[in-house]
């Protein structure tokens, strides 16, 4: 277990270090320039030159690198806006708790419908609701979630006169006004994210009441309610865990939408902003900084397999 | 439904043996001489024929994908209005007998402008799953052929690339390229390529161990000739069935790139476009401006998630679940 810990750790070393690579190269390599536009836009410096040196883009590419990569290994220092000059980090685990309790919202709202619908269409073969849950499964996953989310914002508006709440409450100030304004959000984007879930949920739990230890159980008497959630639901839940894992960085992607839609000050919206100023530094590091989250994930997930799964071992 | 009808023995072998039912589809295709004694169609057209006979909601899928393309061919035909065309009188007309699903606020007519939207969504999905498609290939059957030190190196990259979450990687990208039809195309292209020359990879890694591959190699065949004439052709069907499955996610990624302004640029009409949130002001007033972007884009999405489903069904059973 230590031994597989440390190896897939030293493994993401060289995953992270192209990724650095991969982020740094590209937003060099694009034409634009944030200099110019700093400059001509908004007088942020009185000449180009000024300010290319002044924010280091004078410097030879090897070098502007090494600078950046160096104060984050070194340091944990992500560097600056340029445009704001404030610190990245700073700014990022400010925004974070935001996206984190979206994507956490959104899991559970995805899990528990994909997983109960998805159990019941297994337990109920081929009756009346499981084509129900099946043609639910198609719906949601057919639906674009922000399409979805447009629709949601705009028909109660007029229809009963009820919009979301724009003014955003931290969940450390009001919990329960918090998630009134987080709880819309949420079950747009897990309604939409349901119907994988609910795929791979009934194809898995069929498998598994198929296999000869559920057999044993029935002939020992047990009741259905029994052998369903306690016997075959854990072995089932391993490809739907392992799904919701590779479907993470869809979360992540997904939340740029969802906030900009509902006005959440998240890390997603922090990056869009970043994104259409040119702000290399901050979507260089946000980039960097979710793709490790998205690495330790993923390596969370292979580790939770040994707890649902005894006879899995590393 | 006359597809539902026969259920039994309808494998690709079975197939030309049934009395066909006197569709003229099934008598165009000429029967291979020699051979293939019992099969008489060629397989992509067997398939087909499958379909309409074995999934019913394949098919359904299949009709909302052909009503898509035929709106998108035709839409300088069939398309009542100029997609750019701006009526000042006609501004915020709701659902009537001259503009079917109503006006936006510059008077622009929105069945029009989903027909051409639809023009955008094939045009990206479809150029961007060929190019993806080649590269998938390209990489997959390379990596997995060669394998070794050149594998790794390629499979890592390949890691690194699969470790952004994609809709930040490719904002990141079209932020910087700036928004066009051929920028989207190719960079999502490029993405799909990347992330789908895994499966092509596994494939080619397997088909690599097969005595037919050592056969051609001892009878001297170089690699080219190998990969190409033996490797190649056993890939096919993956890549079919990985194409068309991704077909949806590629239409849809297109549709959140334009709705972020990341897409195609406006005056042209997309899907995306149209539902993003600088019309959400109009949207109150005109709620079908963002009622029927949304539907056009769920049924292409479904349309091509069910016809991808049945495709791969019929064509590469070890790639079913979920």
């Amino acid at each position: 277990m230590k031994q597989y810990v440390v190896r897939r750790v030293a493994l993401a070393v060289p995953t992270l270090f192209l990724v650095s690579i991969i982020v740094f190269l590209l937003l060099r390599l694009m034409p634009g320039d944030v200099a110019t536009r700093m400059v001509e836009g908004h007088a942020y410096a009185p000449t180009l030159a000024a300010l290319r040196h002044d924010l280091g883009l004078d410097r030879p590419m090897h070098m502007q690198y090494a600078e950046w990569i160096g104060n984050i290994v070194l340091r944990g220092d992500f560097g600056r806006s340029y445009w704001t000059r404030q610190p990245i980090l700073d700014e990022f685990v400010r925004r974070f708790p935001v996206t984190l309790e979206l994507a956490v919202l959104t899991i559970l709202v995805s899990v528990v419908i994909g997983v109960s619908v998805g159990i019941v269409s297994a337990a109920r073969q081929d009756s009346v609701s499981d084509y129900v849950g099946r043609v639910l499964s198609i719906f949601a996953l057919s639906v674009p979630y922000f399409g979805l989310a447009v629709v949601v914002v705009v028909l109660p508006a007029i229809w009963f006169r009820w919009t979301p709440v724009w003014t955003y409450v931290a969940f450390t100030v009001s919990p329960v006004e918090n998630l009134k304004i987080m709880l819309i959000p949420a079950l747009v984007f897990g309604v939409t994210r349901a119907g994988p879930i609910m795929r791979i949920m009934r194809s898995s739990l069929l498998d598994v009441l198929r296999q000869d230890y559920i057999r044993t159980a029935w002939s020992k008497g047990l009741s259905e309610r029994r052998i369903v959630l306690r016997h075959a639901l854990k072995n089932a839940l391993i490809p739907v865990i392992s799904l919701v894992g590779l479907q993470m960085p869809l979360y992540i992607g997904g939340s740029v939408i969802i906030e900009a839609i509902f006005r959440l000050p998240g890390v997603g919206l922090f990056f869009f902003e970043a994104l259409g100023k040119l702000d290399y530094p901050v979507v260089q590091s946000v980039n960097l900084i979710i793709a490790a989250m998205v690495v330790g994930l993923n390596l969370l997930i292979d580790l939770s397999y040994a707890f649902l799964d005894p006879r899995i071992r590393y | 439904m006359p597809s539902s009808t026969r259920v039994s023995g309808t494998n690709s072998e079975g197939a030309s043996t049934a009395p066909s039912d006197a569709s003229p589809r099934t008598q165009i295709a000429p029967a291979k001489p020699a051979l293939e004694q019992r099969r008489s169609r060629p397989w992509y057209f067997d398939v087909w024929v499958q379909i309409v006979r074995r999934k019913p909601l394949g098919t359904v899928g299949g009709a909302i994908v052909v009503l898509m393309l035929a709106g998108a061919v035709f839409a300088d035909v069939i398309a009542p209005y100029g997609y750019a065309q701006t009526s000042l009188r006609d501004r915020f007309v709701a659902m009537s007998a001259g503009h079917w699903l109503g006006t936006d606020q510059l008077g622009r007519d929105l069945l029009t402008r989903l027909l051409y939207g639809a023009r955008v969504s094939l045009y990206v999905g479809f150029g961007a799953v060929a190019l993806g498609s080649a590269l998938a290939t390209l990489i997959g059957v390379a990596s997995g052929y060669f394998g070794g030190r050149f594998d790794l190196l390629l499979q890592r990259a390949v890691d690194a690339w699969m470790a952004f979450p994609p809709l930040l990687l490719l904002m990141s990208i079209m932020s910087l390229l700036g928004p066009s039809a051929l920028n989207i195309t190719v960079v999502l292209g490029l993405a799909f390529g990347i992330q789908n020359s895994r499966i092509v990879r596994a494939v080619a890694l397997s088909l690599k161990e097969h005595t037919f591959v050592e056969s051609a190699r001892a009878l001297g065949s170089g690699h080219v000739r190998v990969t190409i004439g033996h490797i190649l052709p056993n890939v096919l069907p993956t890549i079919i069935v990985v194409a068309t499955t991704g077909l949806s996610t590629v239409i849809l990624t297109e549709a959140s790139l334009s709705f972020l302004g990341l897409g195609v640029p406006p005056p042209y009409p997309t899907w995306g476009g149209m539902l993003s949130l600088a019309g959400l002001d109009h949207m109150y007033q005109a709620p079908w401006l963002a009622v029927w972007p949304a539907v056009a884009l769920s049924l292409a999405v479904f349309g091509f998630n069910m016809l991808g489903d049945a495709l791969r069904d019929l064509l590469d059973p070890r790639l079913k679940g979920g």
